[in-house]
This record gives C-alpha cells, structure tokens and sequence, in this order.
C-alpha cells in the first residue's frame, strides 16, 4: 500500500490518472502532449504508477497503451475510507438505492 | 486491430472502448477459478449476485438476483482454471441494456505465492454508460477480500443485490 500512497501523492501522477481517466489507453507521446513536462519525465512518473499498479499497459502492434487501474484506489477505500466514512456513506447509499429504484 | 472473431459471428456491438482490472490477489488459480464460477462464491461478493452456467464453450450465464435478472452473455472461452472470454449484456436497468453487449475476458496468472487477475472489459462503445464497468473495482476488491481473508466487504453496497437465505424468494422490490 505505501507504493500506491507514494504514487499518488505527486500533482503530476495525479494529473496522468486523470488524464487517464477522461481517455484510457493513451500511448506516451499522447499522454506527454498533454502535460508540460519532458518524455522522460513523463515516462518516469508512468512507471511509478505502474509500479503501484495504478496503469497498466498492453501492447498494440508497435504500440504501448497505458490503462488506468482504479482497483488499487478501491482497495484504500474498501480498506481505510469506508470504515471511517460508513455510518455516512451507509445512509447515503440506501437512499440513493432507494431514490433510484422507486421507478422499478 | 486483429482480432479474431473468425466464427464471423460478432454477439457485441462492436465499441471501441476498452476497460482494464488487476488485482494480485494471494491464492492458487484453481481457488481463484472457483470463485469466479461458482454461484455460491459468487454471491459473497460481486455485489450478492449468483452466477449460473454449465461452463462450457458456447454456454449461456446469467447474473441475477433472486428472479431479477443483472446481466447475461455467452461463455465464448473456457479455459480453467487461466482464462473466460464472455459477452456481457446489462440487464439491471433500461439505461445500460440500452448499451447492448459488450465483452469480458477474466486472465489468472500465476506470479510466486499469488495470482495475478485481470478482467478486461472490452468492446464498450464510446462513452458507454459507466455502470457498465464501474463495479468492476468493487467486485475485485470483494473478491480479494474473500479469497485472502475468507471474509466479505463491508463498504455500503457492496453486496447490494444479495438476498438473504429465508428471503431468496422475495420479490426484487423488497430488497433495498
């Protein structure tokens, strides 16, 4: 879990996972003309999220997509978040079930 | 893009739109097979739904809970305990079976003590209703859980379509 904490407190990590985000699959010059910062730089903040699971990659033809993985943010949350926010987010979540499944 | 769809028959609707899950999750892909198909396991996480098929190629699926039906698709390849290939239809709400069928391909593989999954949900159309693949973490997560831990998530919602044994027969409206 520290990898994943690690990797997501940098700005600029944070900005590649949204930018992930708004279009998956992205390749490295595509994601690197969108934030104002080096190929190399880039490529060094890809691979710690990669690292941390966070991107995955997969290849296509000459090709290297970078993909989003939220499953490790999921995990904090199924670990850390919702214990702290559930008697909250507990009752929020049935009325939303409720509200949404009235018209059923 | 290759692909090979050379039966020339084609169950999605063609998306472009592709969605990727990992997780490591600590146990042995038999273990990690089972829990992904059997209806019981099933329903201890991946929010409470129970999955029922013959697991053969070219089989029928179905997720549902009780007689409400969540989604639906056909087993295109079965591979146990490392590889499923399914199409996925949405069947909890007009809005997402209005996205018709996309497709699921569940990899294990195996890495030292534990087993790398990746569940690959492809075949979305552009801007597809992010329903459709956004339980996948929580599903994950779950299934995580329960194989490391032998426990099942308490994170609200989590198991928001399980029915409780004395109830398996109640109607879909009773279940919120």
């Amino acid at each position: 879990m520290d990898t994943i904490f690690k990797a997501l407190a940098d700005p600029t990590r944070r900005d590649l996972l949204d930018e992930l985000f708004a279009e998956d699959g992205q390749t490295l010059s595509a994601l690197e003309r969108r934030l104002p910062m080096t190929r190399f730089g880039v490529m060094k903040h890809l691979k710690v999220l990669e690292q941390a699971g966070l991107v995955t990659t997969r290849r296509r033809g000459r090709e290297k997509l970078h993909f989003l993985n939220p499953v490790p943010i999921r995990l904090i949350h199924d670990r850390w978040v919702s214990k702290y926010a559930e008697p909250w987010a507990a009752t929020l979540s049935e009325l939303k079930t409720r509200l949404e499944e009235e018209p059923r | 893009m290759n692909t090979t769809q050379s039966s020339g028959k084609r169950p999605w609707t063609a998306g472009p739109t592709e969605k990727v899950f990992e997780v490591y999750i600590k146990t042995t892909p038999e273990r990690l097979w089972e829990a992904i198909t059997d209806a019981e396991t099933r329903s201890k996480y991946g929010f409470g739904a129970r999955v029922e098929s013959e697991w053969t190629p070219g089989s029928h699926y179905r997720l549902s809970s009780g007689d409400f039906p969540l989604a639906e698709g056909e087993n295109l390849e079965v591979d146990p305990p490392l590889r499923l290939v399914q199409s996925f239809t949405a069947l909890w709400r007009e809005e997402v079976k209005a996205e018709g069928t996309s497709r699921v391909t569940w990899e294990i593989e195996p890495v030292e003590d534990s087993c790398r999954l990746t569940v690959t949900h492809d075949r979305l159309r552009d801007n597809a209703n992010s329903e459709l693949y956004g339980g996948w973490p929580m599903i994950l997560s779950g299934l995580k859980t329960l194989l490391e831990t032998g426990e099942t998530l308490t994170t609200p919602g989590s198991l928001r379509w399980s029915i409780p044994d004395d109830r398996s027969q109640a109607p879909a409206s009773d279940r919120a």
